[in-house]
């Protein structure tokens, strides 16, 4: 017997003779007996240690970064998060609570979730922000849908150099209501976007936003974002930024973002194989009745003191139903909470100071690579922070990858969209230093390539 | 009981200590000073230990399951375990980023496709994929797949439609409404779906009709298998919202009652935590028609190998980045593993056990709807309480008073003034007693009092009006208020 169901001694017994039946079974009479299950075949049960046996098995056939020189990034970072983190997300009375949907008993999670609010606002430059999303891409779908509510058109713009997957996301969110994402095309020698394409979609007058990431998805940033807001005029500009990044970049609210999207995971929360995430959700005040999902708002109680609700509740699914502005319930409430602790406890200059020498990290290690044989890097002339492109003129990205795997350093992740039919693209890898990477680890990472380069092609 | 939650007088953390002096934005080599940040980051630098205290404060003006009892209805508010904890911490299951080379993840991978396969064999699927982030998102995501079924039927033109009955969650109508259809909803009978009003709404317009059952009354649809047949002759799918799956583990499943596709709450259900809002699972089961539209990647096994299958043409694509939530179904396959058949069994079985003697003894004093017969959760109606000039809220305000959390309130619509109720087997009959208890005391109490309740959380009652009507919803605007009061 599981010791999580409650099983006080008699209990059972005492509940069916309060209802005056014999058996759990007379509760269950209304369910047709054509519909009634056999077994289901989940097998037995087991007792706790044989449960952490059992997981541990399979957990220990990974190998985790630890072991590894890593240089994986994208949206995903791999971060030291201070121990203080892990402990306050640890406690119960946070992460063992629903939704606050009674504030009073919630103050705690709600004055959280504002702070957080007020951190992203801090962090973009914009005027409000809601209290999280799924993840960076989901949130980017939002961003999206909120255009087309805002602004007449069929066609969301974005950059060609987006990771696939956020593309797929957004082809996704713009399906429901018909939309089109249309891919602007980049310089090659630069990597950024292409103002002129920009500039003649939206004087066709049928684009309703777009989109632009900083860094983009290859690692570079473009000046061009400087201009694009002048360049769409009223049509909304939607930013997806990486929170670190803003310790040091000018926040997208003073270039002219009306949205600003991100992806929060890299702030105290461990990769975990991709989830949970944290999606950051931004936008101008004039936008707020637009915006989707929970907002917290700061009131008072009847004695006049400081209290937090839920508030907008009426753009809501709950209350609107299928005229919300989104459909979301659930967001990531526990991991804007890691989010707020990790940014109050590194700080703003340790923010700022972490981003610098991960800066410093990349270009050490894309100056070491651009001089192999057989290697670019980095690929695109723009700057980069953090992370680059590098792009292989021979031999495949998961041939290079599987080969510095074997020399114990993760070097990166293929662009490559993997689907059948995705265009075909060359051979690229986003490469981001992780924090825990120092000169032994560089190096590690050049002489692998170098092998690679001495023994592939030739 | 005697409770009283902490109320620390804790100002917000930018005010926690002095401000420190503005720095601006340190240069980076090789990046134009076009992009260094001009404003500076107004956030405070504090030492660890008063960050610490910050959220410890807060934290206990928080309330969590480990609290007290927790009786939202439809939410599934049961002990989360703490081993699960435990190993979703593990360097094996946190330290994994999802772009490392297949060969180094062969366990997120295997436990991923186990996973898979257990969800499948309790839903009665095909197939289930775990990529969905929480229930409304699965949602959303199963109506894409409808849709490109659709699409690839040449239908979609004709498809425009989806149902559903006025029990559901407003979830539904919002998922379907993204999804890119027109909803319409069907008036319940006696709690239940009206067949022959369904019946009458169901066409070749018809896309989809979207069901939980139990519903969210807590009736048991006994007419399930009639509904299936209904929608499958109008050529119609049948959505399964698996929020309510708790009350049926190993008695009937989705697959088994006719549905096409379902979400699960991983977070209700499988008793992975909530953290206050989120993050959630809303993981996905699809029947042999609708599999093949299934997010990529697929977790595939060749010989003792697992690996990412992107070879699905048919695929809707990806709703999120990476896959799942990995945390949470670490600890969902935990918690299947731990039960095992005849536990899961025993959870639906205890789950409706519970609702079914609370909601008796309640209902001696408070009306309920349509039939006494329920299984997870039951709904009473607070209108008696008119009588004495008080509302639904003012009890489920009294209830925070007596240490035990507030059931949800006003869902379903179709109950007028509803409480709606659902305490799951990891309850005992104590609590059980101890919660209907309390809300005999409160029933009992005076309308003054239910009116000033509550007095014993951080904070007395909150004007939630005033705090739509001017929205303050960070620093920013407090400073901005701040700046609006001193220069009138």
């Amino acid at each position: 017997m599981v010791r999580w169901i409650s099983d006080e001694v008699g209990e059972e017994a005492a509940l069916l003779q309060a209802l005056g039946i014999s058996s759990v079974d007379e509760l269950f009479r209304d369910v047709p007996k054509k519909a009634r299950l056999g077994r289901m075949g989940v097998g037995p049960g087991h007792d706790e240690p044989e449960v952490v046996a059992g997981v541990d098995k399979l957990l220990d056939r990974n190998r985790p970064l630890g072991r590894f020189a890593n240089f994986l990034g994208g949206r995903i970072a791999c971060r030291y998060s201070p121990a203080a983190v892990d402990a306050i997300v640890s406690r119960s009375e946070f992460y063992t609570a629903y939704t606050p949907y009674q504030p009073e008993a919630s103050q705690g999670m709600l004055r959280t979730l504002f702070e957080f609010q007020s951190l992203w606002v801090e962090l973009t430059g914009l005027d409000v922000a809601n209290a999280s999303l799924y993840d960076g891409a989901s949130a980017a779908g939002e961003a999206l849908l909120l255009c087309a509510r805002v602004h007449e058109g069929k066609r969301f713009l974005v950059p060609a150099s987006l990771p696939w997957e956020e593309k797929s996301v957004l082809a996704n969110y713009a399906s429901g209501p018909g939309l089109v994402v249309e891919e602007v095309p980049y310089d090659d020698r630069t990597g950024r976007l292409d103002l002129g394409f920009v500039r003649s979609a939206v004087g066709k007058g049928d684009v309703f936003g777009v989109l632009a990431d900083v860094p983009n998805g290859f690692g570079a940033l473009d000046e061009h974002v400087f201009d694009l807001k002048s360049t769409i005029g009223d049509v909304p500009l939607v930013v997806v930024a990486d929170p670190l990044s803003l310790s040091v970049l000018e926040p997208p609210g003073a270039y002219g973002a009306d949205v600003v999207v991100g992806e929060g995971q890299g702030f105290g929360i461990p990769p975990s194989f991709g989830g949970p995430l944290l999606g950051l959700f931004a936008c101008r005040r004039e936008h707020l009745r637009q915006a989707p999902g929970r907002i917290v708002g700061a009131s008072v109680d009847v004695f006049g003191r400081p209290a937090y609700a839920l508030t907008l509740q009426t753009r809501e699914q709950h209350i609107r139903r299928s005229k919300a502005t989104s459909n979301i319930c659930t967001n990531e409430s526990l991991m804007a909470l890691a989010f707020v602790v990790y940014a109050s406890v590194v700080g703003p200059k340790g923010l700022a100071a972490l981003q610098v020498s991960l800066a410093e990290k990349a270009r050490t290690l894309a100056s070491s690579l651009g001089s192999v044989d057989g290697l670019r890097a980095p690929r695109f002339e723009a700057p980069y922070l953090g992370e680059f492109t590098l792009e292989l003129q021979r031999g495949t990205a998961t041939g290079f990858l599987d080969r510095l795997r074997r020399r114990r350093v993760l070097g990166g992740h293929s662009l490559a969209d993997p689907r059948p039919g995705a265009r075909p693209t060359p051979e690229r890898i986003l490469v981001a230093p992780s924090d825990a990477v120092g000169d032994k680890e560089i190096a590690r990472y050049a002489a692998a390539a170098k092998a690679w380069a001495a023994s592939e092609g030739r | 009981m005697s409770y009283r939650q902490a109320r620390w007088e804790e100002p917000p953390i930018w005010d926690v200590a002095h401000a420190h002096a503005p720095e601006p934005a340190p240069a980076i080599p090789g990046v134009p000073e076009r992009f260094r940040r001009r404003a500076e980051l107004n956030w405070p630098e504090l030492s660890e230990p008063t960050v610490v205290r910050h959220y410890t404060r807060l934290s206990q003006m928080n309330f969590g399951i480990d609290s007290g009892v927790y009786p939202l209805g439809s939410c599934t508010m049961k002990y989360n375990p703490k081993v699960s904890e435990v190993l979703a911490r593990r360097p094996g299951a946190a330290q994994v980023h999802p772009y490392q080379p297949e060969a180094t993840v062969q366990g997120s991978l295997e436990l991923t496709w186990r996973l898979e396969r257990l969800l499948a064999r309790i839903t009665g699927f095909h197939e289930v994929s775990l990529q969905p982030a929480a229930g409304a998102h699965g949602e959303y995501t199963s109506l894409l797949m409808v849709r490109a079924h659709y699409r690839d039927l040449g239908e979609l033109a004709k498809r425009t439609e989806v149902l559903l009955p006025d029990t559901a969650h407003g979830t539904n109508p919002a998922s379907a409404m993204m999804a890119g259809f027109v909803t319409k909803e069907i008036p319940s009978k006696e709690g239940c779906v009206d067949l022959a009003a369904l019946k009458a709404a169901l066409s070749d317009r018809t896309a989809c009709f979207m069901l939980t059952n139990p519903n969210t009354a807590g009736f048991f649809e006994s007419e399930i298998l009639e509904i299936a047949e209904a929608v499958h002759a109008a050529g119609a799918m049948l959505y399964y919202d698996g929020a309510n799956l708790n009350a049926i583990l190993g008695v009937t499943n989705p697959g088994r009652m006719g549905f096409d596709i379902a979400h699960l709450n991983l977070h209700k259900t499988f008793a992975t935590p909530h953290g206050g809002g989120g993050p959630g699972a809303g993981v996905i089961g699809a029947g042999e028609v609708l599999a093949p539209y299934l997010p990529v990647p697929r977790v595939a096994k060749q010989g003792r190998k697992f690996r990412l299958d992107y070879q699905r043409p048919k695929s809707i694509g990806k709703v999120k980045t990476a896959y799942g939530n990995f945390g949470l179904d670490v600890r969902a396959y935990a918690f299947v593993l731990a039960h095992g058949e005849e536990g899961l069994r025993h959870v639906a079985r205890r789950a409706v056990l519970n609702s079914n003697y609370l909601g008796a003894r309640l209902g001696k004093r408070l009306p309920r709807p349509f039939h006494t017969l329920v299984k997870h959760e039951f709904v009473l109606s607070g209108v008696p309480l008119k009588e004495k000039g008080v509302r639904t809220l003012d009890l489920a305000k009294r209830l925070l008073d007596e240490g035990v959390h507030a059931p949800t309130v006003y869902f379903p619509t179709l109950i007028e003034e509803a409480l709606m109720i659902e305490l799951p087997e990891t309850e005992s009959k104590r609590d059980l007693d101890e919660f209907a208890a309390a809300v005999e005391r409160a029933l009992d109490d005076t309308p003054e009092h239910l009116h000033a309740a509550p007095t014993s959380c951080a904070v007395g009652r909150i004007d939630e009006v005033r705090a739509a009507r001017e929205p303050i919803l960070s620093w920013k605007d407090l400073r901005a208020r701040a700046a609006k009061v001193e220069t009138p």
